[in-house]
């Protein structure tokens, strides 16, 4: 049967625990490259944090970027950066100007682009108030994340709070690391993507961790935690690659209508930070969460005695954990994944209730 | 969930969605569009290090009444933010000076004698003197009609309709519906060194089309109006300033009563010691005219705003005017004297920005960028939103139908709680809340992805597909409670604890999520409870059944 049939049917028996140390490694990986990305490249700060003096205009007339520099560097303020926003529009970023000097750089280079004056977007920045808005971001993201672990520890276990809050540190540096590897600009709509993030990372971590526990309770002593791992995994992955279908749509159609409208420069930075985040919390959830807490589980005593006696009893297991790493007594059932044959499906025996 | 029931409450969640939007549209009700959706003009301003709360909210409500007065302001939004920042939007705004200055400058308070007063209101006493003074009754004064308060031209409401001569206010109420002559100049004599604000453009000069001083000079008369906001009110011409808010000490309101009289509310004022001199100089002057006369009033101005005009009394004699260094305003026949003389105290107390700010972000957003942002959101949107119909629709069939429904169900709730939120809490919607709605939107469509993997789990379980239907529900809004319980808590917690734009998503993140709740159980539920009982519950590819991949019952 194809991938796709099983995939449609909730057939798929994918050892998503077996292969857990191939996951770590790749986002052990992915850590490392964020890592040093934001350690030695540095994130792209915009006006809004470092402060000064930003002016956009729509360019109807299409002038080249190369007059408006000329234009920019004569009027002897300094550096200045003159970019291409959106389809076709100028962005011109000097430190703080006062608002005489802004003024006339404003007339300037309305009248360069034949565009009018009141027409232009402008901003400018004390040093002071983008330090203020992240700290109250920071201040939020730290209560955010106390608050949402106890709930977690609280309806679900600590165990998969932990592996959630990991799961969800992993999403955050991998997309800062990405903002610092391209050298995009970080703007407040990057730091509400980031805070999205956080939400929907979370979210579906405990969408998995829900189905987890439930599996946990109702066959319990029937498998391994690494086999209930596997087994939830794979009932959750039509639904996950549903769910992120449908989540990264309208993202996805909102980063490309974001590079072809000017209006949509803040939206697209949305889109973007917004569009890795989201495919990497599918991710995480799946392939580091949900091994982590198994990895983490399987270690206690319950757990040990339950795949020991397993293994006595030679039970076949329908979703067998086969390591990839050979750790010796490691429980293998020695069959290849497909051979495997499938148990009677559930409550075929009869009704339960 | 029992047929009956399910279809009831299908009903009234359908017929509540789409009723509320009915309201909505028949009252005119709308979002209201925040600065980077419409263009417009925002401040960021710092008061000093430990400035006092209390103060920061006076400055705040100076600020309101300043920017009231610049006009054409739709709707400013000014608040506290943090501990020691005010953040003003102005949406609309593209004369950037005249904001800053609104917000920025510290205000002037003046005390100028009374000349006259124009008898119409929303009439300069520029004007009506001019037309009084010709000879023609067919003279037209320069009234728009949409400066006269109330809707009528009637000069019944207007204190000193006594004093007007009755031929020429029948003119003058005529004169609403006339055509505006084409030169409002013409037999108007303006006093000394005062000029036309077309002709010569400096402090003082008067405007051509209302008769009113834009940008007072102290030194010079000017023509001030108690509403600057409608360009309407009651109109003075006054003289030069006479007393400035620093000769002011304090003002306080106090409630005075005696046992005979009923008791009234009165303000007190208190003048430094030169300010008390020349009060007592100023009172002199004004005592020489007799009861009656405008000449006896002086109007305090605030921010070119004539705020009250209060007239001497009678016993005031013109050899010793008031002395003493103080003085009470009494509000005699106010319907609401409580507030009005509190008010009136805190013009007289702060009528400069009790404090200096520093600006600390200057943004303005052209209207036509805000244009392109809102349309490109919507577009957007669109595109989003069709897309994911497609998929659902072809994943799961008639469910994916059932879901397209939903979310515009959702889609309405939303619209209509932004509308009435805009209008009863003034809450805008912005860029940031657009990415809100549409992560909102996410988390909603992953509700009917939990719910329907579900029903296919169940029926792989070999349940039948009505039961598999009901008990799916009841396995799914757990964890569809538990995984929205995340995103609320953490939407409240940015609300609470974050400024700014992150404000706005998460109040955005919110409202979509609540409603996802509410969707699931008051409709998600019961339209595919009614479904699975119709053919396009159990039978062919396109039914609940057919989506489940088991097109046919399982042998039980």
């Amino acid at each position: 049967m194809s991938l796709w049939h099983d995939l449609y049917h909730g057939d798929t028996r994918f050892d998503f625990f077996g292969n857990r140390r191939r996951w770590f490694a790749l986002s052990g990986v992915i850590i490392a490259v964020s890592l040093f990305a934001l350690i030695f490249l540095r994130l792209e700060l915009s006006v809004d944090f470092r402060g000064g003096t930003q002016i956009e205009f729509a360019n109807p007339n299409d002038v080249a970027l190369a007059s408006v520099r000329e234009l920019v560097d004569g009027a002897g303020i300094g550096s200045a950066k003159v970019q291409q926003v959106g389809g076709s529009g100028i962005r011109v970023q000097t430190t703080q100007l006062d608002a005489a000097t802004e003024d006339e750089l404003v007339a300037a280079l309305a009248d360069l682009l034949g565009v009018d004056p009141a027409d232009a977007s402008r901003q400018s920045v004390g040093p002071t108030f983008g330090s203020q808005v992240t700290r109250s971001a920071v201040r939020a993201l730290i209560v955010f994340l106390i608050v949402i672990a106890l709930y977690m520890a609280w309806r679900l276990e600590w165990k998969m709070a932990g592996a959630a809050i990991f799961a969800l540190i992993h999403d955050l540096i991998f997309t800062s690391g990405i903002y610092a590897l391209t050298g995009l600009e970080v703007t407040p709509a990057t730091v509400i993507a980031i805070l999205t993030i956080l939400g929907y990372s979370l979210y579906d971590t405990v969408v998995v961790f829900d189905k987890l526990q439930e599996n946990e309770r109702e066959r319990g002593d029937r498998h391994t935690y690494g086999a209930i791992v596997n087994m939830s995994m794979n009932q959750v992955l039509m639904r996950s690659i549903n769910t992120s279908l449908i989540s990264l749509l309208p993202i996805g159609s909102l980063l490309v209508v974001g590079s072809f409208l000017l209006g949509a420069t803040t939206l697209r930075e949305f889109a973007l930070a917004l569009f890795i985040g989201v495919a990497t919390s599918i991710y995480s959830s799946i392939f580091l969460a949900a091994p982590l807490v198994g990895m983490w589980k399987e270690r206690e005593s319950h757990w040990i005695k339950t795949r020991h006696r397993l293994e006595r009893r030679g039970v076949a297991e329908e979703f067998a954990v086969h390591e990839t790493a050979g750790r010796p007594g490691a429980a293998s059932a020695p069959s290849v994944s497909g051979a495997v044959p499938r148990p009677p499906r559930k409550r075929q025996k009869g009704p339960q209730r | 969930m029992s047929r009956r029931g399910a279809l009831i409450t299908l009903l009234v969640t359908l017929a509540v969605a789409f009723g509320l939007l009915a309201l909505t549209q028949i009252t005119g009700t709308t979002p209201r569009l925040g600065l980077d959706l419409q263009g417009g003009f925002s401040v960021v301003l710092e008061a000093p290090p430990g400035t006092d709360p209390a103060v920061l909210d006076q400055a705040v409500e100076v600020m309101r009444r300043r920017i009231e007065a610049l006009g054409s302001v739709q709707e400013p939004e000014i608040a506290v933010v943090g501990d020691r920042t005010v953040e003003v939007q102005l949406p609309g705004v593209t004369d950037r000076e005249r904001a800053l200055d609104a917000v920025g400058t510290t205000g002037q308070l003046e005390f100028r004698q009374v000349l006259s007063i124009s008898p119409i209101p929303g009439v300069s006493p520029l004007f009506y003197e001019a037309a009084a003074s010709t000879t023609t009754t067919t003279t037209t004064i320069p009234v728009s009609t949409t400066t006269v308060p109330g809707g009528t031209a009637s000069t019944t409401t207007s204190p000193t309709t006594t004093t007007s001569s009755p031929t020429t206010s029948t003119t003058l109420a005529g004169a609403t519906t006339t055509t505006i002559p084409t030169d409002p100049k013409e037999g108007v004599v303006l006093p000394a060194g005062v000029t036309w604000c077309d002709e010569v453009d400096q402090p003082g000069c008067v405007d051509v089309t209302t008769g009113l001083t834009p940008n007072p000079d102290p030194d010079l008369d000017a023509y001030l109006a108690t509403d600057f906001q409608t360009g309407g009110g009651i109109m003075y011409h006054t003289g030069p300033a006479r007393i400035l808010g620093s000769d002011l000490k304090g003002a306080q309101a106090q409630f005075q009563g005696t046992s005979s009289v009923a008791g009234e509310w009165i303000v007190l004022l208190e003048f430094t010691e030169t300010g008390g001199e020349r009060f007592t100089q100023v009172t002199k002057e004004l005592a020489a005219f007799p009861v009656g006369d405008p000449r006896r009033q002086f109007a305090i101005v605030l921010d070119k705003v004539v705020q009250s005009a209060p007239a001497l009394n009678a016993d005031i004699s013109p050899t010793t005017g008031i002395a003493g260094g103080t003085a009470v305003i009494t509000l005699g026949s106010s319907s609401d004297q409580e507030s009005e003389a509190s008010d009136l105290a805190v013009v007289l107390r702060y009528g400069a920005l009790p404090v200096a700010f520093t600006q600390s972000t200057v943004e303005s957003v052209s209207a036509t960028l805000g244009e392109d942002s809102l349309s490109a959101g919507l577009i957007a949107g669109f595109i989003g939103l069709a897309l994911v119909a497609v998929a659902m629709v072809l994943y799961y069939r008639v469910l994916g139908l059932l879901n397209v429904i939903g979310l515009v169900v959702s889609g309405v709730l939303t619209l209509v709680i932004f509308s009435v939120l805009g209008a009863w809490q003034g809450v805008t919607l912005t860029l940031a809340s657009v990415a809100g709605i549409i992560v909102g939107v996410g988390v909603s469509a992953d509700s009917y992805v939990v719910y329907f993997e579900r029903i296919k789990e169940e029926v792989h379980g070999g349940r039948s597909l009505r039961s598999a239907v009901d008990h799916g529900f009841k396995q799914a809004i757990r964890t569809i409670l538990t995984a929205d319980t995340v995103s609320i808590a953490g939407a409240i917690l940015l609300f609470f604890l974050a400024i700014g734009s992150v404000k706005g998503f998460a109040l955005a993140l919110l409202i979509t999520t609540i409603f996802d709740i509410l969707v699931a159980v008051f409709y998600t539920r019961p339209a595919v409870s009614l479904l699975a009982y119709t053919r396009l519950g159990d039978g062919g590819r396109f039914s609940i059944r057919g989506a489940t991949g088991r097109p046919t019952e399982a042998a039980e």
